[in-house]
């Protein structure tokens, strides 16, 4: 996919109102209604599974971690307990997306390697070196790039447009909030009514239990509806910590029993 | 439930057996609650309370007559011991609840849900804790009140717990015993708040509850000559019976008619409306209910609020209805609407039959469709549109209810312009159905005339220590189609031949004097025996011409500054001082009165107009503080149009005492003088045409009491009528003002000799400002 979407008009994007104790209400409705129990839960969880974005944005990277990273991405719930499901993607700087796509082929796997890009994680950086950076990432084999934003344009209201939104770049002192995302995905439905254009969310930072993933689910259902549960419209950035919890609770389901974390292959 | 997990996971486990362990210690059947014990006679009736799959619960008691008298008498033993005890006492023991409460509040709530009354414990635990802080303060920052004794608080089967508790523990906290009636599904609960309430320390007797056939128990308990005040929650038709089988008891009976309310939902343009559209998918379409919603949406953004519903109710499930015969009434509903056009908004095509019906909004209907005049049951929605924040206010008043309303913006100036012309008791801004004990409630127009929560909704608890209750009494047999309706005996006043002709006085209908309709008169006797005068026979017609007058300035009273209107009465009295000399011959001529003490009266009476000048920018609400992030005010309005029939003692001070009151408060006021002593109202005109009170702010119509009070009870225009006469006339009114729904204020002169208006204790002069308005509370939540 290329550029998918094209900004249009987006005055109205100023007269958009919102009222900050009736988002956080929501909020903390939609993190007490999670009453999925048992096989359901354990379903709810698989689907977490399929979205998440396994990352690692790390200044000591190494191909070695990677190669690791993108090994648990192919096979993210112990073998025997689940076969065939992958996350939806690795996520790593654009300095080792040679790295991940050199492992993952040697793997057999076509999970597609994203990267964070343009001067990540502030984005202040000059245009030019920002938009070769993001060459060189898909020259070097990434399908996916996270763009991080020129925040000036944005704060002086000057909008473009993009195929995902993702809350933050996790390098914040706040990051994935839920009032946060409520007010984002409701931009998305905004956007989709007025233009029929989806776009995709992703959460990111700080996101490290089942339960977490699980509210996010319920989020994205009841406010943007099922369609928005797939990995092609919502992506968790998470690193392999959501995971291994994950990967605990459905030991549980299987087994009965409650797992130690060294019991599950690391990342 | 989050408040009792924080007790641990022990507790949790312990309690949760415990509702079924308490239902099997009482064999499952459950007796009466009398004199702090479960009082269980074998011959007595018993109805069964049955879980959502209709298996059984448990079963109740059905009283009868002789349980009734147990329940009052040992609710009057209780009140003795339990209105001695100094207040922090009760505070103290009304604390002690809350920890019990604490402690067993997962099994109440589980009995809650067996019987199908969901209740939330920790709403119950605020709602003791704000009340054992009023039991606290009570002598000192209500001086001078006393309790009113035994109190009958009764609720209709549909009503919540929640409901309930929030009249007995207010009556609780001012001192008095409580007799509950609980609906069929509260009972289990307050049977066990009740043994809980007695085990942490309430003395035996402060809390009886005697379950049965709601209404025909109410008035058995109400008929006790101990019981000194009814109050009643829950739904319209049951509280017009209640209010109809206990007139004449001479007890006072006060009315919340907030279960079944049609409330406007409210969004501008300004709203966030993906906030607001949550907030209708949230509270529109719950099996229980307490009100029936109506969606006004501005037109502007009116398919941007379709388009968001249509996304939020994708997916969602159908609901229950709460009878089996409601399936048939919720077609017809749907039926109708969209024959006159209206399109349905569902999630899932309604299945062929059955007791569930997906959540239906029924968008561009009519307010004159019959799905909003009279709701159906079920998940239905009606949404409708309008153009101007004006029309939106006009669409959300135009409604016999005014319990609360709902409206979305993020114009501050809008919501509080809205919040203030809403006609309604509750406006929740940017929310909705936002209950705490510190907003008083009080439904407008047909919603009730009774005020709960706040400080406020504590006076119907309580009485002005020197002013004492309404003589109890058996209920007469009254034709009410007939009160008032037999012809005085009216004269046509002719020229006698003697020098000291009878005056004939014209009344005082819009700013104008005038002969009645009917064009007859009365005498007026002298203290002698002999004609005085003769004055106008006012009736039905009259009273239409002063309601008349009366609402075309009532608004724009109200809407004066409060330093406008107390310059009105400022000078309202200082004409009175000049006519001085005038009014007290008039007292001295009518009533026999010494000249000296007739021109003490007057004295007083200008006393009296300034005391109220004085008060009307002084009189004001409150900003309750909730426990909430967000602003909340409490606000006093005018009625509207207040009828008032006049005592026969004091007749001037009496009338001006009163008249200043509700004036003050932005009311118009119809005023029907005493019949024995009509003459210094009668004068008392000359002084209000030379104020710059704008006409039709008072009227003052002389004729047959029980006339002009049949002529005020059946014009719905008036929302008060203050009476002083006969015990019939009580009667009568307590009847009659059921429906439409008046607030009353009765006074018996035949077995009290009526108050000292020569004496205003400072309660007295509360309770006169407290009977002029009615309350608002609105709610600005903020993060």
């Amino acid at each position: 996919d290329s550029v998918r979407n094209r900004p249009t008009y987006l005055e109205w994007v100023s007269k958009v109102r919102v009222n900050t104790q009736a988002v956080l209400k929501r909020a903390q409705q939609i993190q007490g209604r999670n009453k999925n129990k048992k096989q359901w839960q354990a379903a709810w969880l698989l689907r977490a599974v399929t979205c998440i974005d396994l990352t690692t944005l790390a200044g000591d990277d190494t191909p070695g971690n990677v190669h690791r990273l993108c090994m648990k991405a192919t096979q993210p719930v112990r073998y025997d307990l689940l076969k065939s499901v992958t996350t939806a993607a690795v996520c790593v700087y654009p300095s080792r997306v040679a790295d991940a796509v050199k492992s993952l082929k040697a793997a057999n796997s076509s999970l597609p390697v994203a990267s964070v890009a343009t001067g990540f994680p502030a984005g202040q950086t000059s245009l030019k070196t920002r938009l070769e950076e993001v060459r060189m990432a898909v020259e070097d084999g990434a399908m996916e790039i996270d763009i991080v934003i020129n925040r000036t344009l944005a704060l002086t209201g000057q909008w473009e447009g993009s195929d995902f939104i993702k809350t933050s770049t996790g390098k914040e002192s706040v990051n994935a909030t839920y009032p946060v995302a409520i007010v984002m995905v409701r931009a998305i439905r905004d956007y989709f009514l007025k233009t029929g254009h989806k776009v995709g969310f992703k959460p990111a930072g700080g996101i490290r239990t089942a339960k977490e993933s699980l509210v996010w689910l319920t989020l994205m259902k009841e406010e943007l509806g099922d369609e928005w549960l797939s990995p092609r419209l919502f992506r968790l950035g998470a690193s392999s910590l959501l995971l291994a919890d994950i990967e605990r609770q459905i030991y549980h389901h299987v087994t009965g029993r409650y797992a130690a974390y060294h019991q599950m292959p690391m990342a | 439930m989050t408040a009792a997990w924080s007790h641990g996971v022990y507790t949790y486990v312990l309690f949760s057996i415990f509702p079924q362990a308490w239902l099997e210690s009482h064999s499952r059947a459950l007796g009466l609650f009398i004199d702090g014990k479960f009082v269980r006679s074998a011959d007595r009736q018993t109805c069964n309370v049955t879980d959502s799959s209709g298996g059984p619960v448990c079963s109740t008691v059905c009283a009868v007559d002789e349980d009734a008298s147990l329940s009052v008498s040992s609710g009057a033993s209780g009140f003795k011991a339990w209105s001695a005890l100094p207040c922090h006492l009760r505070a103290k023991t009304l604390l002690r609840l809350v920890s019990s409460l604490q402690r067993h509040g997962q099994c109440l709530s589980e009995l809650c849900d067996l019987a199908q009354s969901p209740s939330s414990p920790s709403a119950l635990v605020r709602l003791l804790q704000y009340y054992s802080g009023w039991a606290q303060l009570r002598d000192s920052l209500i001086p001078d009140w006393t309790p009113r004794g035994v109190v009958v608080v009764v609720v209709s089967d549909d009503c919540s717990l929640y409901s309930l508790m929030l009249k007995v523990l207010p009556a609780l906290a001012m001192g008095n015993a409580v007799v509950a009636i609980p609906g069929m599904g509260t009972a289990p609960p307050v049977l066990l708040l009740a043994q809980l309430f007695v085990e942490a320390g309430l003395p035996a007797g402060v809390l009886n509850v005697v379950t049965g056939s709601v209404l025909s128990l109410g008035s058995k308990v109400a008929q006790n000559p101990h019981v000194s005040y009814v109050t009643y929650s829950g739904n319209k038709k049951d509280g017009e019976i209640l209010c109809r089988a206990t007139a004449g008891m001479g007890v006072p009976v006060s009315l919340s008619l907030s279960l079944g309310a049609t409330c406007p939902f409210i969004i501008f343009e300004s709203a966030d409306i993906d906030s607001a559209v949550d907030g209708v998918i949230e509270t529109a379409f719950k099996k229980n209910r307490e009100c029936q919603w109506m969606l006004c949406v501005q037109e502007s953004v009116w398919d941007s609020v379709v388009a968001r519903l249509k996304v939020r109710m994708a997916g969602m499930k159908s609901v229950p209805l709460l009878a089996e015969g409601d399936r048939k009434l919720v077609d017809a509903a749907v039926q109708e609407a969209q024959q006159q056009g209206a399109t349905l908004i569902q999630p899932c095509p309604p299945s062929s039959s059955g007791a569930a019906y997906p959540p239906t909004v029924l968008c561009g209907v009519a307010p004159s469709c019959t799905c909003v005049v009279t709701p159906s049951p079920g998940p239905l929605l009606p949404l409708l549109s309008f153009r101007s924040h004006g029309e939106g206010v006009t669409l959300g008043n135009h409604s016999p209810h005014g319990q609360a309303a709902s409206l979305w913006t993020e114009d501050l100036t809008l919501a509080l312009e809205a919040a203030k012309s809403l006609s309604v008791g509750a406006v929740w801004v940017n929310s909705h159905s936002v209950m705490d004990p510190s907003l008083p409630i009080s439904g407008h127009k047909e919603s009730g005339n009774c005020i709960d929560g706040g400080k406020e909704g504590l006076f119907q608890f309580l009485r002005p220590s020197s002013s004492p209750p309404l003589p109890r009494s058996s209920p007469a047999s009254v034709d009410y189609s007939k009160f008032g309706t037999a012809a005085s005996a009216a004269i046509i006043p002719e020229g006698s031949n003697s020098s000291s002709t009878p005056r004939s006085y014209l009344q005082y209908v819009g700013g104008k004097q005038c002969k009645s309709e009917s064009g007859s008169s009365v005498c007026v006797l002298a203290p002698g025996g002999t004609v005085l005068a003769y004055c106008p026979d006012g009736g039905r017609k009259d009273v239409r011409n002063a309601v008349e007058a009366a609402i075309k300035v009532q608004p724009g009273w109200m809407k004066k500054s409060p330093v406008a209107r107390a310059q009105s009465l400022f000078s309202l009295a200082e004409t009175l001082e000049l006519k001085r000399r005038d009014m007290a011959v008039s007292l001295h001529s009518q009533t026999g009165l010494s000249l000296e003490k007739a021109d003490m009266e007057v004295e007083l009476s200008i006393a009296q107009l300034c005391d109220w000048a004085a008060r009307c920018d002084k009189e004001r609400g409150g900003v309750p503080s909730v426990p909430q992030s967000g602003s909340a005010l409490s606000i006093p309005e005018a009625l509207g149009v207040v009828g008032v029939v006049l005592p026969d003692s004091s007749p001037l001070l009496s009338m001006v005492s009163l008249l200043a009151a509700a004036v003050a408060m932005g009311n118009a006021v119809i005023m029907m003088p005493s019949p024995k002593y009509p003459l210094p109202a009668l004068e008392f005109i000359q002084v209000l045409q030379s104020s710059d009170l704008p006409g039709g702010v008072v009227s003052i119509i002389t004729g047959g009491r029980d006339q002009l009070t049949q002529a005020l009870a059946n014009h719905s225009v008036i929302k008060a009528i203050w009476y002083w006469g006969s015990m019939e006339g009580c009667q009568f009114l307590q009847h009659t003002c059921a429906s439409p729904l008046k607030s009353l204020w009765l006074h018996c002169q035949e077995k009290d000799g009526g108050r000292d208006w020569a004496q205003p204790h400072a309660s007295l002069q509360e309770e006169m400002w407290r009977q002029a308005v009615q309350w608002k509370s609105v709610w600005i939540p903020t993060a």
